[in-house]
């Protein structure tokens, strides 16, 4: 079996899937006038302020530069705003303390363009990476790393290396690294970029899986085509302005 | 955060995995921390044996009053017994004529010469030996002088100039190895801060997803900590062996010029404890050179 796990059909009617009814919950992520420059002449955002629910599946899109990536980093403290405050799951993560940064990340699943899978570890121990950091005994370690491979249909890979794999294939396992620990909260930085059609949709399913679930989702994105299949409610950065908020079913 | 024991394993297969992906490196930081450890280690072997020298002889804390020949046995006891109610003096043996004749015998082994002689040319002295802490110094000199000025008092030999001397001469070599050890140190850590660093560099992009995956900043550091030490021990451990090794051949060779510092006795090499001592420094240093390289590289 290819095993990709129980995948809905793409949502395209008017939002009131499960997923959007759990959206009236708590705001999970909310930035309140964000700014962030990278030095004189280098402004990423300026005075974002958005909120997003549990539950919710969020496309970031707009054209290079336009600070998807950053907003990114900002809500997993890979960097911190210039200006304004930023709650994610009830942390004030502008200020979040450095020793802090790893339990606030532990609910966190990223997935980027580039995989960033470790080349020298085989697809299982990139997987279980992410429990090994908690500190979980191995048995447990090894029997959901099995179980989240499974769910992205590459368990009978489980003992290869990335370089083995198809693009596809190594983003999937990024996808089961970021989704094994039950996070959250799933940030993908242009998740799909380095894939063709077929295989976007083929992750696009597992991340919207992973929506469905109740995982809020942030996904970035230039693919207007993949915005228009699933018809999620999309934010439009340009020049790091908040350009639009387009709520789902709209589009 | 507390290490679970699967951590705790984690960390130590992550350590020697880092140190077998660069072997080379790994390779030239022991083998610096051996060569530290090799003269650390052979001066330590010299004080050691020196201070043996030292505590047996300097401060067996004698000193011997010869008495005049022309002593009668009574008035031999009698300077004895005056001189045991002397201060800080613990200790009196009288060895009288015949007792030295006998000695002097033993220790040249026969002593066809002596019997040549028609008389003994030996004087009887009272050996003193006094209170710890009064041994070296004003009141050992004090208690030579006290010994002198008892009548029938010859001459009084304590040696202090003798151990003076050479409690200098080790001070000496104690310091020099002070400073050698601190050059040394110095040295070994950055050498071992340099591989851990290397290592680090090497791993850039694991620790990149071990942090986005939530690591702390323990769960990243530890393993170069553990690289370190375990470079350290290893350093150490041949250090100690390379330094055994020179000693067996070194002491036969040089025999003689041995003499001259140790004074006929057999040099020992380092106790087992100290060998431990040096393994377990070079482990710290290990370790030390690591925390350097990791607190220097930022890891996030
Ligand atoms: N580390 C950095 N140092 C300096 N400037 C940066 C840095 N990262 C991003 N920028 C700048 O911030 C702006 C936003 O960049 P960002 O990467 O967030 O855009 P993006 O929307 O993700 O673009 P892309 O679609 O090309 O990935 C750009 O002008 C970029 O040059
Ligand atoms: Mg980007």
């Amino acid at each position: 079996m290819n095993g990709r796990g129980p995948v809905g059909p793409p949502r395209s009617g008017p939002v009131r899937s499960p997923a959007t009814r759990r959206a009236g919950g708590d705001p999970l992520i909310r930035l309140f006038h964000v700014s962030k420059s990278y030095g004189p002449g280098s402004v990423a955002l300026r005075d974002l302020s958005v909120e997003v629910r549990k539950g919710e599946l969020v496309f970031l899109s707009g054209p290079s530069g336009a600070g998807k990536t950053t907003l990114m980093k900002l809500l997993f403290a890979a960097e911190r705003p210039t200006e304004g405050q930023i709650l994610v799951l009830g942390r004030n993560v502008a200020r979040l303390g450095e020793r802090r940064i790893p339990a606030l990340r532990r609910r966190i699943g990223v997935v980027f363009q580039d995989f960033k899978l470790i080349q020298t570890r085989s697809i299982e121990e990139n997987v279980a990476l992410a429990l090994q950091v908690l500190g979980r005994p191995p048995r447990e370690v090894r029997s959901k790393a099995f179980a989240m491979l499974r769910r992205v249909g590459l368990q009978h890979r489980r003992h290869e290396l990335p370089a083995a794999l198809s693009g596809g294939e190594q983003q999937r396992v990024a996808l089961a690294r970021a989704l094994v620990n039950e996070p959250a909260i799933l940030l993908a930085d242009e998740p799909t970029g380095n894939l063709d059609a077929e295989l976007t949709i083929e992750i696009m399913d597992l991340v919207a899986a992973a929506a469905a679930r109740g995982t809020t989702v942030l996904v970035a994105t230039h693919d207007q085509a993949l915005i228009r299949r699933y018809a999620r409610r999309t934010l439009r950065l340009a020049g790091g302005r908040l350009l639009e908020d387009i709520p789902g079913g709209s589009i | 955060m507390i290490a679970s024991f699967h951590q705790i394993v984690y960390f130590v297969r992550t350590a020697v995995g880092g140190l077998r992906a660069s072997p080379l490196p790994t390779l030239v930081s022991i083998a610096t921390i051996a060569l530290a450890v090799v003269p650390l280690g052979g001066l330590l072997i010299i004080t050691g044996n020196m201070g043996a020298l030292l505590h047996r002889h300097g401060e067996s804390r004698q000193v011997t009053a010869f008495l005049d020949a022309d002593l009668t046995p009574d008035a031999e006891s009698a300077l004895a017994r005056r001189a045991a109610e002397l201060d800080d003096v613990t200790r009196v043996e009288l060895v009288t004529r015949e007792a030295a004749l006998e000695r002097f015998r033993e220790r040249l082994g026969g002593g066809a010469l002596l019997d040549a002689l028609e008389e003994n040319p030996l004087p009887a002295s009272i050996e003193v030996t006094l209170a710890s802490g009064a041994a070296r110094g004003a009141a050992a000199e004090a208690a030579a002088a006290a010994l002198r000025a008892l009548p029938g008092v010859e001459e009084v030999a304590g040696g202090e100039a003798w151990v003076e001397g050479y409690a200098r001469a080790l001070a000496l070599v104690r310091s020099a190895g002070l400073a050698l050890g601190a050059i040394l140190a110095v040295a070994t850590l950055l050498i071992v801060a340099n591989t851990v660093r290397l290592a680090v560099y090497a791993r850039r992009d694991e620790l990149e997803i071990l942090a986005l995956v939530g690591a702390s900043r323990t769960f990243l550091r530890v393993p170069y900590l553990i690289e370190g030490a375990i470079q350290g021990t290893l350093g150490g451990m041949l250090g100690v062996g390379l330094l055994y090794a020179l000693f067996q051949i070194a002491v036969p060779q040089l025999g003689d010029a041995l003499d001259l510092f140790l004074g006929w006795s057999q040099p020992e090499f380092l106790s087992s404890a100290r060998s431990a001592l040096l393994v377990a420094s070079g482990a710290g240093f290990g370790l030390l050179g690591a925390t350097l390289a990791v607190a220097r590289t930022r890891v996030s």
